[in-house]
């Protein structure tokens, strides 16, 4: 390691030029010869048959090449490992928007045309299941593991403070700013996909077994992602229909959902209705926690955010019940989602701690200071490290606690009427298997490193912060190491999903420099009394060239302790009390997520998650007709992402924190953490200004009038 | 998007023998909403006659030397320009303000004044051509009506359409009693009152005003304005920009002393035109402006609302938001 390190300082993103040039090639960027361009088109019915397709006029529309649907496409693996199902595999109706055929043409707005000509028959089925309000009731334990100890009831019975809440958040989408696009060219048996994917190596397999082809037959091709938020991770039906277009076309295909599509091809956020029950004794030392989710999944698959993770480490309490209630619908898939279950279960969570600072007359800070666990409450591993009391008191120092009144609705400002509220939050910390393979050159004394991984660069800073680890391994500036990513013929590479990015690559990228130094000493069989970089050995030993892979695995001991990054909200909110309009003047995260390889990468990380939980907080809210089990918000006029007015001073603190027994780096991840916590400081807020306590996101100004 | 004629039009007369000589056209304007909607393929021109490059944009005196000159906007003139002319921010600022109000910067700088009165509604059932929408497809029924209807219309809806007219601009231009200058395919010009021009859907929803096939939008004609004193538009939207408005109020008060001369009072996201609040503007004029009779005159007004089962919050917000503007009205500048 140098003397002084490129980790752990604010480096701009060694791909940022090429990002603002247009020079990043991001997937249907790709200049590939003999383009055709495919066109989805759904159902416009939740559940029932295809009847009847007719395509006659679309047939004849100018430039179409081939159309595809159940009855000519071929057959797939549908347990090959894409979500949502929807690969034309039968005329069964699942959920409304599900696809059921492709239009292929010449150009994208002829397969568009014609594919608004083709006019669709379903039978009839009355019994589909779309309305999540009046199915609720009938949710049944879900599999998401429940967690139990103690007995909440009876400590809830005999305690002297307790609250007993219903919390609602509603449906969301992910909505990265690049679509979903793919490209795909066959040659031969061989098959490439230009698709946006934050698991590249899972792309790969899921295309493959789709398809019922080989893996190595199937290369991804995913250097730029335009944001993904979860929805990248697992692959959906159209990256293998993009491939059955090419194959039936005999062209290469480019496919891309438009933004009203997004609604019902890529999974969403589910409605959760989270009932929180607390107990605590008047000193404010909690009895008991229960938690209890219910939601709703696919028609024919489960999965179900984990909305009590955050209840799960984060305070002491003897008695918890942690569950969760499902119930299928005729609704797309749900999917990960930006702090999955962390950021929708911490709003719940976190407002229930703030009812019961209130009804106990403490400070919010103050209770939850009370609270800290000295292990993990759940599991009795010992933290491989927690700073969240630090992110509290550091937090209220520099965002000005000590200046908020505790009494609601009492400070106004002119119009305004303004308020501070206060919410923690946690993700765990995990490493996951990743491979990395350096290589290195020497041109006449010049040493350059090229770093290569099948990593997955979200946007978030993923090159930067493995050039900046190669170049501390090796001894080199950064100018001098090239990192290639995305791209499935690199060493397998675990995905940008669940804050284990970072954490998985960092440490396989740096063990790979370990072992070309110490492989690079033994090659010279020389002794040194201070250990070489491996740019000097290249150097003293006149080496033209140098290679080794690594494959890193989580360190053997990981398991025997509890790791996650924590993180202390801070809101000031200013509520119009004439209109109800929210604006949350000054956002506050402070975070304690182990090393922070890039500072200002990390800082933009987390701003950035506490804009979607701001969106969270008062904007957005995806909104089914059960008439039809279709999306009525279904764009950007209806679905309502923050804008920059909404959006004020937004401040990120990082902790300092050197976590031995997480993984090696002491590298925890900071992609999740972001967006946990930010609703339920901000309700908190919007409770202090107002006095009202509104259970159900988004808080719109018709809530708070 | 569906195949159409492009047609570029030479002057505004040929752009009316064109649009008249076709009953499948369209002018293209701005195309802020109109390109939108043919994407989504709720609008199926087969002709597009482009007007865009026509001298028609300036926002003028309208009566040179008169002692209280009014201003006439060409229908071409950009939305953003308008908002920020001199002339339009000191006679009218709650017209620049309304604008201001409305979409995004983008949008604003390539919209037309003339486009923003034909804005069609930004109802959800509207836009997707899979849903019943009688406004789109005649007789094909109201998704809105027993559906997500939080946007909707709270007055002068019909059994057939409860959409509300999308356009802040137009809100302003209702209470300033402005007059829509509309040229027809004879050539005769016409000079619509906003009570001519717009109309409420009763049975003819797929109407969103009374121009015919073939008339034109030339300009938007202001009259002197006694409101520019005390006038103002406010806002009321799920976020703080690019929203279309849970409701709006343009409100200006003319006052001598205390005393309400005269006083406007239009809102936007109740219904499906630019709606004039007349009983509140009634039990106004000659009363002292005070906020309690602004209050009590927006309770009035809002008595008459009719909500469906998700917008019964806009009554209390549509009385706040008259007695805010009425308030910020009397108030401004000071």
């Amino acid at each position: 390691m140098e003397a002084n390190p490129i980790t752990g300082t604010p480096l701009n993103r060694i791909d940022g030029l090429l990002k603002v040039t247009g020079k990043a090639a991001y997937a249907t960027d790709y200049p590939v010869k003999n383009l055709a361009y495919g066109y989805l088109f759904k159902s416009t019915v939740a559940s029932g048959t295809i009847t009847q397709i007719d395509d006659a006029a679309a047939k004849k529309a100018p430039g179409v090449i081939t159309i595809i649907t159940h009855l000519n496409a071929p057959k797939l693996n549908v347990k090959g490992g894409l979500r949502g199902g929807a690969l034309l595999q039968g005329p069964e109706i699942k959920f409304n928007g599900q696809h059921i055929g492709i239009v292929v043409a010449e150009t994208f707005e002829q397969a568009r045309y014609a594919a608004r000509l083709i006019k669709v028959q379903y039978s009839n089925d009355a019994q589909a299941k779309t309305d999540f309000e009046k199915l609720a009731p009938q949710a049944v334990p879900a599999k998401e593991p429940e967690v139990r100890r103690g007995d909440v009831d009876s400590a809830m019975a005999g305690a002297a403070v307790t609250v007993d809440q219903v919390y609602e958040t509603p449906i969301e989408h992910h909505h990265p700013m690049e679509p979903h696009a793919t490209i795909a060219l066959w040659e031969g048996d061989k098959l490439t996909l230009y698709n946006s994917s934050q698991i590249v190596n899972g792309a790969q397999t899921a295309a493959a077994k789709t398809l019922n082809i080989a893996p190595e037959n199937v290369r991804i091709i995913s250097p730029y992602i335009g944001g993904g938020f979860g929805s990248k991770g697992g692959q959906w039906a159209n990256l293998a229909l993009a491939a059955v277009a090419a194959k039936m076309a005999n062209r290469p295909v480019h496919l891309a959902l438009s933004r009203q599509q997004m609604f019902n091809s890529v999974g969403l956020r589910q409605h959760n209705i989270q009932h929180l029950k607390l107990a605590a004794t008047k000193e404010g030392k909690l009895l008991a926690l229960g938690h209890q989710t219910t939601t709703h999944t696919a028609i024919d698959d489960e999965y179900t955010e984990p909305c009590g993770d955050c209840s799960k480490v984060l305070y002491a309490v003897p008695n918890a019940l942690i569950n969760y209630k499902v119930v299928p619908m005729n609704v797309i898939m749900p999917t990960y989602t930006r702090g999955p279950g962390k950021s929708t279960g911490s709003f719940a969570l976190e407002s229930a701690m703030d009812e019961l600072a209130f009804k106990l007359q403490m400070d919010p800070i103050a209770l939850r200071l009370n609270n800290e666990p000295a292990q993990d409450p759940t599991t009795g591993k010992p933290w491989s490290s927690r700073k969240l009391v630090e992110c509290l008191k550091e937090g209220a120092k520099a965002f000005g606690w000590d200046k908020r009144n505790p009494q609601p609705g009492k400070n106004i400002q002119g119009d305004y009427l303004v308020g501070h509220g206060v919410a923690c939050g946690s993700y765990p910390a995990r490493q996951r298997d990743s491979s990395a393979v350096i290589k290195l050159t020497n041109d006449n004394g010049k040493v350059q490193a090229v770093v290569e991984l099948a990593a997955a660069d979200l946007g978030t800073g993923t090159y930067t912060i493995l050039a900046q680890t190669a170049a501390d391994g090796l001894g080199l500036p950064v100018a001098q190491v090239r990192i290639k990513i995305g791209d499935s013929d690199l060493p397998p590479a675990a995905g940008s999903v669940g804050s284990v990015g970072a954490t998985s690559y960092a440490n396989s990228v740096n063990d790979a420099c370990s072992k070309i130094t110490t492989e690079l000493m033994m090659k010279s069989g020389k002794q040194f009394f201070v250990r070489p970089t491996a740019a000097q050995l290249m150097t003293s030993e006149r080496l033209n060239t140098f290679e080794t892979r690594m494959d890193t695995k989580p360190l053997a001991d990981a398991d025997n302790y509890s790791a996650h990054s924590f993180n202390a909200n801070f809101a000031e909110v200013w509520v119009n009390r004439f209109t109800g309009m929210v604006k949350v003047k000054r956002f506050l995260a402070v975070t304690a997520a182990g090393k922070i390889i890039n500072p200002k990468t990390a800082r933009s990380q987390i701003i950035g998650g506490n804009v979607w939980g701001i969106g969270m907080a008062i904007t957005e809210e995806s909104v089914i007709d059960p008439r039809w089990g279709n999306f009525i918000t279904r764009s950007f006029a209806d679905y309502h992402v923050p804008v920059n007015l909404d959006v004020g001073n937004l401040d990120a603190i990082f902790i300092n924190e050197d976590d031995k027994h997480a993984n090696k780096l002491g590298v925890k991840g900071i992609g999740e953490v972001g967006i946990v916590g930010v609703a339920g400081a901000i309700a908190n807020a919007i409770f202090n200004a107002t006095g009202k306590r509104v259970r159900e996101l988004p808080i719109t100004p018709d809530k708070l009038i | 998007m569906r195949p159409f004629k492009y047609t570029r039009a030479t002057s505004l007369s040929s752009a009316v023998k064109e649009l008249s000589g076709n009953a499948q056209s369209r002018i293209l304007a701005g195309g802020t909403n109109l390109l939108d909607l043919m994407k989504e393929d709720v609008e199926r021109p087969e002709e597009l006659i482009d007007i865009t490059h026509l001298p028609y944009s300036s926002v003028k005196s309208s009566s040179q030397g008169a002692a209280k000159p009014g201003v006439l906007l060409d229908a071409l003139g950009k939305n953003a320009e308008t908002a920020n002319h001199p002339l339009i921010r000191s006679q009218y600022p709650m017209l620049s303000q309304a604008i201001l109000a409305g979409a995004s910067a983008q949008i604003r700088n390539m919209a037309t004044n003339g486009g923003n009165l034909l804005q069609r509604t930004r109802c959800p059932y509207f836009y997707d051509v899979a849903m019943p929408c009688n406004k789109r497809t005649p007789g094909s029924g109201c998704g809105a009506m027993e559906g997500f209807n939080r946007m909707h219309a709270v007055f002068g809806w019909s059994d057939k359409c409860i959409a509300v007219h999308p356009s802040d601009m137009a809100v302003a231009l209702a209470a300033l009693d402005a007059k829509v200058l509309v040229q027809n395919p004879s050539g005769q010009q016409k000079r619509l009152t906003f009570d001519e021009f717009f109309r409420l859907p009763g049975d003819a929803p797929e109407k969103d005003n009374n121009l015919q096939h073939g008339d034109l939008i030339t300009g938007i004609e202001l009259p002197a304005s006694n409101f520019a004193d005390h006038s103002y538009y406010a806002k009321v939207r799920d976020r703080s920009s690019y929203a279309f408005a849970l409701v709006s109020v343009a409100a200006g008060l003319q006052l001598n002393g205390k005393e309400i001369i005269d006083v406007r009072i239009a809102m936007g996201g109740v219904a499906h035109k630019p709606w004039r609040a007349l009983t509140a503007e009634k039990m106004l004029k000659g009363k002292e402006a005070t906020e309690a009779n602004f209050k009590a005159a927006a309770k009035a007004e809002m008595a008459a609302a009719k909500p469906h089962e998700y917008n019964k919050f806009k009554i209390e917000l549509g009385e706040r938001a008259i007695a805010l503007a009425l308030t910020k009205a009397l108030n401004y500048g000071s």
